[in-house]
């Protein structure tokens, strides 16, 4: 089946914008926008994305449970991954932080944001918000402390990549992948996923509220849920924000 | 009756009632027969605070006719009373994940206790593998209780609000 593209001037949002097509949808659709006005990651933080940089959503109703489709985050970022191996020729600049993270020589080059709406019956729909740092990334002190340093494409390679041109690289690998895994299920993603992973065998800190867990990478299990082998035994995280 | 049959009589009962507790029982009831004409035939019971609890915003509704109702059903079977995951209004967790009661940090929460909702408004999120899905109402109704903290991890099946 074809994906639909819409290239919007100015949107409040690619997220918001794919929330109110969605119950009209008759296949999945990608919505850029060289303008956001009012970007947004998750919880509520602001995403900035100056012009040139990559602002788009994938929006489609998938048909598996809320759990299933939740597995779109490492769907989501290996095909970001691939488009940015596409684009600079260099697959070791790149590399997966748990759970959908694709970090650049280490930075912060991009951030995705999977919103969906429903309940036990499945979901309405789902929206892939991707923003990437094509031309620029905020300032050092515009991020929380702790956070992945912003990186831009620009500033790490040189090399200026529109927007436009940017999306003719994600949304083949997006298909590639999405076709994995609605006909294999989550084994290859997990598989390809762990390939690219950042940090794996080595200690890493899994922060969720107020517990802090400290731990060799052991794996992703197959729930996408991170295993760390810590002095108590493995431990299996199902949510939590990873520091290297 | 002797004294030491008594004294056994009332050890047991105590034991009895220590069962209750322990198995967080309403009610026991048992009889004993020692012989012709020598039975001992002991009904423990108490008043469950949680039956009080689940009784409280039945009778704080909009309708009161509902606490009969209510009150009924929690007598034959107190267990399934109390877990509200058997209650008809019990809004399902679809996923393992992380409940958030509002759309952003210090925002408003979607909902409240007491407030009406419409089939389909979303009530809360739940996160799983940095996924925000969104929690319709399953249908329209007050909201009666809410089950889970802000922030707190939730597993597949776990009620998370009453809607009714």
């Amino acid at each position: 089946m074809g994906t639909g593209r819409r290239v919007l001037a100015s949107v409040e949002s690619t997220n918001a914008e794919a929330a109110r097509i969605a119950p009209t949808l008759i296949g999945p659709e990608w919505i850029l926008a060289h303008e956001q006005t009012a970007g947004r990651g998750r919880r509520g933080r602001a995403w900035v994305g100056p012009p040139g940089n990559f602002m788009a959503t994938l929006v489609m109703r998938p048909t598996e449970p809320p759990a299933q489709v939740a597995l779109r985050s490492f769907v989501a970022s290996l095909a970001l991954f691939d488009a940015f191996v596409a684009a600079t020729g260099r697959a070791q600049s790149f590399a997966l932080k748990w759970p959908n993270d694709v970090l650049m020589n280490g930075g912060k080059v991009a951030g995705i944001l999977l919103e969906s709406a429903g309940s036990g019956g499945g979901v309405s729909h789902i929206a892939i918000g991707i923003g990437v740092n094509l031309v620029a990334a905020p300032p050092r002190d515009q991020v929380e402390p702790g956070a992945v340093t912003p990186v831009s494409l620009m500033d790490e390679t040189g090399a200026r990549v529109t927007p436009e041109e940017f999306l003719c690289l994600l949304a083949p690998a997006y298909a590639r992948w999405e076709q994995s895994f609605t006909t294999y299920g989550f084994a290859p993603i997990r598989e390809a996923w762990l390939a690219r992973a950042a940090r794996l065998g080595e200690t890493i800190t899994a922060r969720a509220g107020t517990t802090e867990t400290q731990g060799v990478f052991e794996t992703v299990d197959e729930e996408g849920n991170l295993v760390l082998s810590t002095p108590k035994g493995r431990q299996v995280i199902p949510a939590a924000d990873i520091f290297f | 009756m002797t004294k030491k049959s008594h004294d056994n009589d009332v050890a047991f009962i105590q034991a009895l009632a220590e069962l209750l507790q322990e198995n967080d029982l309403t009610e026991l009831e048992v009889m004993r027969e020692y012989g012709e004409n020598n039975a001992l035939n002991v009904r423990v019971s108490r008043a469950k605070e949680v039956v009080a609890q689940v009784a409280a915003p039945v009778a704080a509704a909009p309708v009161p006719a509902a606490a009969p109702v209510a009150a009924a059903a929690a007598a034959p079977a107190p267990e399934a009373a109390e877990d509200p995951a058997n209650h008809p209004g019990a809004v399902p967790s679809p996923m393992v994940g992380t409940a958030y009661l509002q759309p952003e940090p210090g925002a408003p929460s979607f909902v409240k206790v007491g407030d009406q909702v419409s089939e389909g408004q979303t009530v809360l999120i739940i996160e799983a593998m940095k996924t925000m899905n969104q929690i319709p109402a399953p249908h329209s109704g007050t909201v009666k209780r809410i089950l889970v903290e802000d922030g707190a991890p939730v597993e597949f099946g776990a009620p998370l609000m009453i809607v009714e």
